[in-house]
């Protein structure tokens, strides 16, 4: 069956790589950006893939983006069955003590990963009730364990994973499904962390048991893809990790 | 004697007495604006530096509490302002706290952060503020990990008490004294996390919740 779904901060990295799993069930993915040239190509592949790929701009922190990003899937598909809230602050990566990361730095990542599930969660809710539809939230490893020297970044996957629990529960009676993906992919930006800090590679692999990181589009996708579609209609609430088995307290 | 930075609430106010600390408070870090754009994040910048340089201790306490926790309500019907109050304000009241906990805590010492977080079975209405409890965690464990080789350990010890609206959903809490006090359960498990008994334990959350997460 296919399906309309919309995946935010999809121009590359996990986000693309949900995008596409989903086109290649023939599903239509609504690639929501900042970055409308990148946002355009990804669609672009989606539809390559046998899907319907489409882009439309959005910011993920700003209410009115996000609520016209919404409106405009309705206007053109009349439907929405699932959402995939993916966007990251920029400054994910850049590391700091608890004490050094500025507030300012702070609101950055609490206003596009929290505020930013938040705001898609309130846009796309009434739609996904009409479809029986599914919110999935990209959280990580780091929301369970924490982090030293990314402690800013661990706290908002954390507190996306509480978000999921509690809303679960909220939209369970209605028939909405909430669940969050840790996944453990080959971003570009952790290939690149990789050849910039070898040690780095070696600590993130050394601990897995596959030693490898996970391709986006073929091994985290389609667990997204999953966690979006009826094969999971009774899975809600829950945190799964695409990770080959590397975070040890899931 | 035990620091505990914490919010200058009756609740909060009532930690300090059963663990007979010393409280610093923690700004309520709002202003009359709730501005999406942090504008009220100033003051807590400005007491985050002040604090940070003030003497050391060996056990440190963070208890980053709002005023009232307020009445549950479903994120469907939660406006942005209040979504701002009940959610953002917190996170950046905890994140300064326990960055300044981490500078007032002695080498050796522990820190215990003090979270209310709801039982899963009843965060129904409490998005924001199970969302606010696993970031917490999540940053307790972060400090294990960043201030560990100097030898401070690192909990949490998470309270559904003022998070608790009956009737609950079933079955019934193992212990009939569910929720507990704060005088009691919760500093009794903050207590232990910062005996010398506990010298082996960091990164663990301690739900002090008589036994309602099974876990």
């Amino acid at each position: 069956m296919s399906r309309v779904v919309l995946v935010t901060g999809a121009t590359g990295g996990v986000g693309r790589g949900i995008a596409l799993a989903c086109g290649s069930a023939g599903w239509t993915v609504w690639i929501a950006a900042r970055r409308d040239i990148e946002g355009a190509a990804v669609a672009a592949e989606v539809t390559a893939l046998g899907g319907h790929g489409r882009f439309v701009h959005c910011e993920a922190s700003d209410p009115t983006s996000v609520r016209e990003a919404v409106a405009g899937v309705i206007a053109c598909d009349g439907a929405l069955h699932g959402v995939v809230a993916n966007a990251t602050s920029g400054l994910s990566p850049r590391p700091g003590a608890v004490g050094e990361v500025s507030l300012a730095d702070l609101h950055d990542h609490v206003a596009v990963s929290l505020r930013g599930t938040y705001l898609l969660a309130v846009e796309a809710g009434p739609h996904l009730g009409a479809t029986g539809g599914a919110l999935l939230v990209l959280t990580s490893e780091a929301g369970f364990e924490g982090k030293a020297k990314l402690p800013t970044y661990a706290a908002v996957k954390a507190a996306q994973r509480g978000l999921v629990r509690a809303l679960a529960r909220e939209w369970g009676p209605a028939g909405v499904r909430v669940n969050a993906l840790g996944p453990l992919a080959a971003t570009p930006a952790m290939v690149e962390a990789f050849e910039r800090d070898p040690a780095m590679a070696e600590r993130v692999l050394g601990r897995s048991p596959m030693g490898r990181l996970g391709d986006a589009a073929t091994e985290i996708g389609p667990v997204a893809r999953f966690l979006l579609g009826p094969d999971a209609a009774f899975v809600t609430g829950a945190t799964v990790m695409a990770d080959g088995g590397s975070c040890s307290i899931s | 004697m035990t620091l505990v930075i914490g919010s200058d609430t009756p609740a909060v106010r009532e930690l300090v007495a059963a663990l007979d600390g010393e409280l610093v408070s923690v700004p309520t870090g709002r202003g009359d604006i709730l501005d999406a754009g942090w504008s009220w994040t100033g003051e807590l910048d400005a007491w985050r530096t002040t604090e940070a340089d003030g003497p050391r201790h060996d056990a440190v306490v963070v208890a980053a509490w709002s005023d009232e926790p307020g009445d549950p309500r479903p994120l469907d019907e939660t406006e942005l302002d209040t979504w701002i109050a009940r959610a953002e304000v917190p996170f950046a009241r905890w994140f300064a706290a326990m960055g300044v906990a981490a500078a007032r805590c002695a080498d050796g010492g522990a820190i215990v952060a003090v979270v209310e977080q709801p039982a899963p079975l009843d965060c129904a209405g409490r998005v924001a503020e199970t969302a606010i409890g696993d970031a917490v965690e999540a940053l307790a464990r972060s400090l294990a990990r960043s201030e560990g080789p100097r030898g401070v350990r690192a909990n949490a010890v998470t309270t559904p008490g003022r998070l608790t609206t009956p009737p609950v959903v079933l079955p019934p809490p193992p212990l009939d004294s569910f929720p507990g006090t704060v005088a009691l359960e919760v500093a009794g498990a903050v207590r232990v996390l910062l005996s010398p008994d506990a010298v082996g334990v960091t990164a663990t959350v301690l739900a002090a919740d008589c036994g309602r997460s099974a876990r």
